[in-house]
């Protein structure tokens, strides 16, 4: 801070962030209306003010290494108060895909997901593994009686693909993670991370930011709220049901009655009520919404209704479009996973370090 | 000499259910040597007006006392031919409306106050406007956007003008721009059609006589009469003219006092003129060495609001820089274009620029003072800021440096006259702050310290072209007012109309020359042996050399010393055994008597021991009147002025300021005469503290009557 810092702007990063969220940029004259408005605003770490000039100025480095991204939660209070109209909620958006791009590894994956015309290419891929296992792969014993999915998809191919897939977005996660963390550190974040992980999480846990940021859209906090609880959910069910069949232990599907399915299918009924609910939610808002925006919320969303479409088509037995809706439901977990480090999706690692670097210490 | 005294008492607007009217009509016959002496309840109505009308046409009447409402209102109605005397005494505003109604001390009030009227009516003799020969013409000194503008409305009003400019060529400042600052909606982009056609016209006016090249070699004379020579080229001529507006215009600041930003250390270090001189001659280019400029960074307030370059804001230059980056990136669209300011100010429309200036993503703008600019690398020069809105301290690259310099005006002064007045005051126009001329007059911009010379544009404050087109317009207004008032031997502002002026007696002069140092308009030249000249024309009828003169040898036809004493001796101050104090309030026309008048309209009451007297100005003041009203018996003198000193509000100027030096004097010889000093009071107001006048002669009498009467009372 007492050094002087040689400012050379980066203009094609001004003009990446006006074109992708952040339009009105450039309208901000620093009446710091915004940051005041803020309710997750702290005296320790004030924002969206300073980032808005800090990317009128395009210092990208200072900017992806900045938490204070990652402290704003996207209520649009700020973007409502602005007089100028320069929406400082749309440019922390555009700056955090901006980020997650940064820090993606390997750095096509990152330019691919968030853009539009890569989506064909991004679904085809999926589309393909799962046509050739249902096509070729061999099925083993079709056992009489009620029809299941691993029929056509056996669970010994899936099981393992999908660990696959989860190990590849956790080193993608893992790799964009510590850019992010070196990041975090050159410039000044130095708050313990993994002590304060846990008082990060128990924060996340409650939610207590999303009720605090409450814009004129309302606040997303129970649409949230469900949405993540049934994530969770899900995730721990699906890494048991994952295990357990992989040992030998469990047989898919399981019964409607086990305890484990219905405690699934709330999750699951969790999911698509809160999706929705954030997609009405956004839908609704004022601010603009990017692709990068639309792409996530809508691979959910999508997610939980194939994944429950598929369930009820199995129990009513309807052949064909069972194992249709089964493959949509495939495709789309296929995505939202292997693409998680490199789409919106990711903000549950990076909210979650970020706010867990910023917990450690208060800034300078 | 007396004279056919009518004197008319107004019953209406609760008067008469305040005083006892027909008691004040006894005193008006018995004691005012009145012709006619009569109340009706309602003077301003047909009838009322009549009355008065049929008693001057039967000629029994040939000076008018009219006691009623306030002498500020029903001017129209209560208007006579110029050889009538017209006089108003204030019933209502300052007595009934304002005291006790069917008091003793309410009718004591009233009546002293007809018994002053009517002394000074005696005194008065009927005005006779000087009849002089004046131009109409005016005069225009300065050819740039404010003066051709100037002179084209006068012209277009069908007055003659001479423009009067220094250089070979018309245009000014304005002239040499690539573009100016928008003028028309939507106010977003720079113009480049300047003001081209505007100048043609000027010069192909057969209004309008053009002299360039041509510098003032004296003006001589006063408004309606004002004898110039100038000097054009090889020839000398004299005109006579009726009014000037100086529109002089500016000059940028001396950026060789800027050396801490660079300015002389490096050649690409330049003011915003040079850069704007460069680009209106062809390509932007880096100084040192001729190449291409592919980032600039601008320095706003270079020298400005400093405490050791100008104080003040030039209001402009953060509008010539985001017009400059547009030219920056006109030449180079890639050029990155930085500008570090104290604060951005695009007043008004402007607003509208700076937003479309701003959405250029190569234009980085933050707060920030400029700690040093060096040049030392190769090329370019390397900027360090502090206190940015980034946080931190910060070091820019930059190819060029452009430092946005202020404007210092074109007025003259003494030693480098450009008006060369031959008044006994100086050559040229005072000047208040930061080497403006002395414009701060309440109100009226344009006005200066001259009677019938105008400022406009530039040299009067800072601003912009557009601003300078509307100032020329009001400057040009204003001087031609002055032509046409002066025409009818009538005084400009703020006694607009007003047609008495002052005559001297000369032959009792003792060359003390107070009045020729002390009028606020240098209207009183002096020959060598100091007595005073006077101008009449320039003279705006404050009566501040009637006050400062010793020998009382100055006078209006409707205003003089002699007058205010004789109101002075006309009140009937009672004995000390009566415990009725009485005290004299003197009060200057401009805000003081409108408070009164206004917290008589309120209904707010105060001591009815006070006798107010109008003054045009408190300037006017002569201490003998204080003489005489403590040897008269009054127990104290208060006086009610307007505010003096840098932002002062008298509307002469200088008036209040000079009443409160002569009651320091004055204030010694009470000393003297073992009367305390507490018995005068000077105080300054403006019109809108009339909630405290009424508590301020409250608390004075309070004060007068712990003191105890007068000792010289009944000698």
């Amino acid at each position: 801070m007492a050094a002087t810092l040689r400012i050379e702007p980066d203009a094609a990063f001004v003009k990446d962030v006006i074109a992708n969220g952040g339009g009105d940029l450039k309208k901000c004259y620093q009446c710091a209306t915004c940051t005041a408005a803020c309710t997750l605003s702290t005296e320790a770490r004030p924002f969206p003010r300073k980032q808005m000039i800090e990317a009128q100025w395009g210092l990208k480095e200072q900017l992806v290494s900045d938490p204070a991204l990652w402290l704003c939660h996207n209520c649009g209070e700020c973007s409502d108060r602005c007089p100028r109209g320069a929406r400082p909620g749309d440019v922390m958006g555009a700056l955090r895909r901006a980020a997650i791009r940064h820090f993606a590894f390997p750095s096509f994956m990152g330019r691919a997901v968030a853009n539009a015309k890569a989506l064909p290419a991004l679904l085809l891929v999926p589309a393909l593994i799962f046509a050739a296992i249902a096509l070729y792969a061999p099925k083993g014993h079709v056992e009489e009686g009620a029809r299941k999915f691993a029929d056509v998809f056996p669970t010994n191919f899936i099981e393992p693909l999908f660990f696959v897939v989860a190990a590849l977005a956790l080193l993608g996660f893992a790799i964009g993670l510590s850019r992010f963390i070196a990041a975090l550190r050159a410039g000044g974040a130095d708050g313990a991370i993994l002590a304060g992980l846990v008082p990060a999480l128990a924060l996340i846990f409650r939610h207590s930011r999303f009720k605090e940021c409450k814009g004129k859209a309302g606040d997303r906090y129970l649409g949230h709220f469900l949405m993540f609880l049934g994530f969770v959910g899900l995730g721990v069910m699906g890494t048991i049901v994952g295990l357990g069949t992989m040992a030998g232990v469990m047989e898919t599907p399981l019964a409607i009655t086990n305890p484990l399915k219905i405690f699934a299918n709330i999750c699951a009924l969790a999911v698509l009520i809160g999706s929705v609910m954030l997609l009405v939610h956004r839908s609704k808002l004022a601010a603009t919404s990017t692709y990068f925006d639309w792409y996530f919320l809508l691979t959910l969303v999508l997610t939980a209704a194939t994944g429950i479409a598929s369930e009820l088509l199995r129990l009513a037995q309807a052949a064909a479009w069972m194992y249709a809706v089964y493959f949509t439901h495939l495709v789309l977990i296929f995505t939202l996973f292997l693409y998680a480090p490199y789409s919106k999706f990711a903000h549950l690692v990076y909210r979650t370090v970020a706010i867990a670097a910023a917990e450690g210490r208060s800034t300078r | 000499m007396p004279r056919k005294l009518g004197i008319y008492v107004c019953s209406g607007c609760s008067i008469g259910e305040s005083v006892d009217t027909d008691q004040l009509v006894k005193v008006g016959t018995r004691e005012c040597k009145a012709a006619v002496c009569r109340s009706h309840p309602a003077l301003c109505g047909a009838e009322g007006i009549a009355g008065i009308r049929s008693d001057i046409a039967a000629g029994t009447v040939d000076t008018v006392l009219i006691a009623g409402c306030s002498p500020r209102t029903k001017t129209e109605v209560f208007t006579f031919d110029s050889n009538i005397v017209l006089e108003r005494v204030n019933l209502r505003e300052h007595v009934a409306w304002a005291h006790t109604p069917k008091d003793e001390d309410t009718q004591m009030l009233a009546e002293d106050y007809l018994r002053m009227y009517a002394a000074k009516a005696h005194k008065c003799e009927p005005l006779e406007p000087p009849s002089d020969a004046i131009s109409k013409k005016l005069m225009v000194v300065g050819g740039g956007i404010a003066g051709i503008t100037a002179a084209l409305e006068a012209a277009a009003a069908d007055y003659e003008v001479v423009l009067v400019e220094k250089e070979a060529k018309l245009g000014g400042f304005l002239g040499g721009l690539k573009k100016r600052f928008p003028t028309k909606p939507p106010y977003t982009e720079a113009e480049s059609d300047g003001f081209a056609a505007k100048i043609e016209q000027a010069l192909y006016s057969p209004k309008i006589q053009v002299l360039t090249s041509a510098t003032i070699l004296k003006t001589e004379g006063q408004p309606g009469m004002f004898d110039v020579t100038i000097q054009s080229g090889e020839n000398t001529t004299t005109v006579r003219v009726g009014a000037i507006v100086v529109a002089t215009g500016w000059k940028p600041y001396d950026a060789s006092k800027l050396g801490h930003l660079g300015y002389g250390n490096s050649p690409d270090v330049v003011t915003n003129v040079e850069l704007e001189k460069m680009a209106a001659g062809g390509r932007i280019v880096r100084p040192s060495d001729n190449k291409p400029v592919q980032s600039v960074l601008f320095v706003q307030c270079a020298g400005s609001r400093d405490k050791d370059h100008l104080a003040y804001c030039s209001s402009a230059c953060c509008m010539a820089t985001l017009k400059q980056a547009g030219y920056i990136h006109e030449q180079n669209p890639d050029a990155k274009v930085y500008i570090v300011y104290k604060d951005m100010r695009t007043p008004g429309h402007y607003e509208r620029f700076y937003r479309a200036a701003q959405d250029n993503p190569l234009v980085f703008l933050t707060k920030g003072e400029v700690v040093s600019c060096d040049a030392s690398s190769s090329s370019g020069v390397t900027v360090n800021v502090r206190g940015t809105l980034l946080g931190e301290e910060i070091s820019i690259h930059a190819d060029l440096v452009v430092l946005a310099t202020g404007m210092v005006p074109n007025a003259g002064n003494d030693t480098d006259s450009v008006l060369k007045l031959t008044y006994r005051q100086g050559p040229e126009l005072p000047v208040l702050k930061h080497g403006f001329p002395d414009s701060h007059f309440v109100c009226f911009p344009y006005e200066t310290r001259r009677t019938g010379i105008y400022a406009a544009g530039a040299v009067r404050a800072a601003m912009t072209g557009a601003h300078a087109e509307e100032d020329a317009l009001g400057a040009a207004m204003k001087a031609i007012q002055s032509v046409e008032l002066a025409s009818h031997g009538q005084a400009v502002h703020p006694r607009a109309g007003d047609m008495s002026f002052p005559s001297f007696l000369l032959q009792r002069c003792t060359q003390c020359k107070r009045c020729t140092e002390e009028c606020p308009f240098g209207a009183l030249d002096e020959d060598v042996k100091g007595t005073p000249k006077p101008n009449i024309y320039r003279c705006r009828r404050c009566g501040v050399c009637m006050g400062a003169c010793p020998e009382r040898i100055i006078s209006y036809k409707n205003y003089s010393v002699d007058m205010i004493a004789s109101m002075i001796k006309a009140i009937e101050v009672p004995e000390e055994e009566e415990e009725k104090p009485r005290v004299l309030v003197f009060m200057c026309e401009n805000d003081s008597y409108p408070a009164l008048d206004i917290a008589g309209f309120r209904r707010m009451q105060y001591d009815a021991s006070v006798r107010v007297i109008p003054l045009r100005c408190l300037g006017s003041l002569n201490i003998v009147w204080i003489a005489d009203a403590l040897s008269s018996g009054f127990d104290g003198v208060m006086l009610f002025g307007c505010k003096y000193g840098d932002d002062y509000q008298c509307h002469f100027v200088k008036g209040s300021e000079l009443a409160n030096k002569r009651l320091e004097n004055v204030k010694e010889t009470l000393d003297r005469l073992q009367l305390e000093r507490e018995r005068l009071e000077s105080i300054q107001l403006s019109i809108d503290e009339y909630g405290k006048v009424p508590e301020l002669i409250n608390n004075f009498m309070e004060r007068i009557r712990e003191m105890g009467p007068n000792p010289y009372k009944g000698m």
